[in-house]
């Protein structure tokens, strides 16, 4: 714990002004960091770009591409708000949690941030002056097959609503590595519904190793990139006109993520 | 299984007729009208035959939402390019002759380097193909045609194939002539045609010495003998065209430079969702997609 307040002071200092309604708890944080940590600058090496954008104070939603069963780009998205030197900031990551039956799992997960989703939730989140991660593809991509690696699936757009109707700056993120580092070869349904999880993955690692070792990767190099934030008329009061500026935003952060994933890609094909 | 006869028609004496009786609309259409562009209904009844086997028999496209584009009046189609023999465009053309309900020819705008190539050249010209510049789109939205772009242009058909159906940005030029011409715009995803021609690795340099805009490595480039070589691999086509895209903007905001770049990424992201979800979708390649089977 000392060492860990002396290295990330700024951190420690604004998270412990944070909000903590749902839970978050600096001392696990404290615990994991040199797990991700390691995973951030040695396994993974991961390069992320434009993270002077985030505002230093105030609300934020962060929207991203998500890959793999274990929820990995928001745990390097949180090391690179925490690690960042100007103005670090705590992350809270909205997603479905309602499957975590393990209560020491679920546990662990709130403590580090991670948020129930919901519009109140998210509302409640942005009137503090929270940084707010969303991953909109929902469970559904946690479990995409190795071909369709860095293709989107449709947003639900209702997760960017409550951020439209506060007129909330949405910063969309794209992630490169992420599925190549844990691919899935094969998803178990039926394993899945029995065990009442939302997809069973089968990966080099997963089913076959004992504990620790079944959640390992490849060291894939990681590439993040935060992206300008989409200017979009303040909404008013009409609900109809929130629902479908919400829309128009989400399909085009899908899109402005999909086209960087591209970019990104060929980069990395033409090795650069 | 594939039935070969579209290929017969290939020796046909006079292809004209061959045409006039296959598709009497499409040919009153466009006999004896003289075209400024030099379009050449012989010629175009020459190479039908050949499309029409690659169409019917070879890919099996399947065109979803032909009945998008309008019977009359000028628009544009936008789509994304692939294949390093770009025969996205002749696919598209030859839905248009043998499926639409008003037959129609689809002028597609080529990059300048085809127009360096000797023979190439002309038979570009006579199928009714036709120099990308503005001027030239202009007067054919105003004479009211489908005008075909690819805004990738050729970069968009060197994609290698672990790029594949990855869609390059966009040049914004499409739009600003969509808006001053008030011409709607028909976004068309084609799956299918990057994996024709694999295109293993690009070489520049070799591209350089011998003035082509990429020098490809495909299974059959520059390895087999010359018919051989350009052989495509019978991989299974779909074709999804959308509703067609009205810009409700006056002319004058054709000079808006951020309201043009924002179209122009809202046609490609939609393009490029619905190549993500025809992909998804796809059993493999070659077999095409799960509800191919339902068809009889």
């Amino acid at each position: 714990m000392p060492s860990f307040a002396v290295c990330y002071r700024d951190y420690v200092r604004t998270a412990l002004k944070a909000d903590r309604h749902f839970g978050f708890d600096l001392r696990t944080v404290a615990r994991i960091e040199p797990c991700i940590s390691f995973l951030y600058k040695e396994w993974w090496k991961v390069e992320f770009d434009g993270l002077n954008m985030i505002p230093s104070t105030g609300p934020a939603l962060i929207v991203g591409n998500r890959a793999g069963f274990v929820p990995w780009p928001a745990f390097m998205l949180m090391y690179a708000l925490m690690a960042n030197k100007s103005g670090p900031r705590r992350l809270s990551i909205v997603g479905d949690l309602d499957w975590v039956k393990d209560e020491r799992l679920y546990n662990l997960l709130v403590q580090v941030g991670f948020v129930p989703w919901s519009s109140a939730n998210l509302k409640h989140l942005f009137a503090k002056g929270e940084i707010v991660a969303a991953f909109p593809e929902g469970l559904s991509a946690t479990c995409k097959p190795f071909a369709d690696r860095y293709r989107m699936l449709e947003f639900d757009w209702t997760r960017l609503l409550p951020a439209v109707e506060e007129g909330i700056p949405i910063y969309p993120l794209a992630t490169i590595g992420c599925e190549e580092s844990v691919p899935t070869i094969a998803n178990l349904d039926n394993l899945a519904k029995f065990l009442e999880m939302p997809a069973f993955p089968v990966t080099p690692f997963f089913p076959w190793f004992p504990f620790p070792f079944n959640l390992g990767s490849l060291p894939v190099r990681w590439r993040m990139k935060l992206l300008k934030n989409l200017t979009y008329p303040r909404a008013s009061k009409n609900r109809d006109k929130i629902e479908d500026t919400a829309k128009n935003q989400s399909r085009f952060i899908e899109g402005d993520i999909q086209a960087e994933l591209n970019r990104m890609l060929r980069a990395r094909i033409k090795g650069n | 299984m594939a039935t070969w006869t579209n290929l017969k028609t290939l020796g046909f004496r006079d292809p004209l007729k061959a045409l006039e009786k296959r598709n009497p609309s499409f040919y009153n259409r466009y006999a004896g009208v003289e075209d400024e562009f030099g379009f050449d209904l012989d010629v175009f009844a020459k190479s039908e035959p050949l499309f029409r086997f690659y169409f019917e028999d070879y890919f099996k496209v399947d065109v979803k939402g032909l009945e998008n584009i309008p019977n009359e009046g000028g628009a544009m189609l936008v789509g994304n390019h692939s294949g390093l023999l770009p025969m996205d465009g002749g696919m598209i053309t030859m839905a248009m002759l043998h499926s639409h309900p008003s037959p129609r020819r689809v002028r597609f705008l080529v990059t300048d380097w085809f127009f360096t190539l000797p023979g190439i050249r002309e038979w570009i010209v006579k199928t009714g193909q036709v120099r990308a510049t503005r001027e030239n789109a202009t007067k054919l939205l105003r004479n009211g045609e489908l005008v075909g772009v690819y805004p990738e242009g050729i970069r968009g058909v060197g994609k290698t194939f672990r790029e594949r159906y990855r869609v390059i940005d966009f040049h914004p030029g499409f739009v600003q002539v969509a808006i001053a011409e008030q011409v709607p715009i028909i976004p068309v995803a084609t799956v299918g045609g990057d994996e024709i021609f694999p295109n293993f690795v690009n070489i520049k340099g070799l591209a350089q010495t011998v003035r082509m805009p990429f020098f490809p490595v495909t299974f059959a480039f520059p390895w087999l003998p010359f018919p051989l070589m350009f052989v495509p691999l019978p991989v299974r086509w779909r074709m999804l065209i959308r509703k067609p895209v009205e810009l409700n903007y006056p002319p004058e905001k054709a000079t808006d430079r951020k309201l043009v770049l924002k179209i122009a990424r809202e046609i490609q992201y939609d393009i490029q969702r619905d190549l993500n979800q025809l992909l998804r979708e796809r059993k493999s390649p070659f077999t095409g997609w799960h509800d191919d089977d339902d068809e009889p």
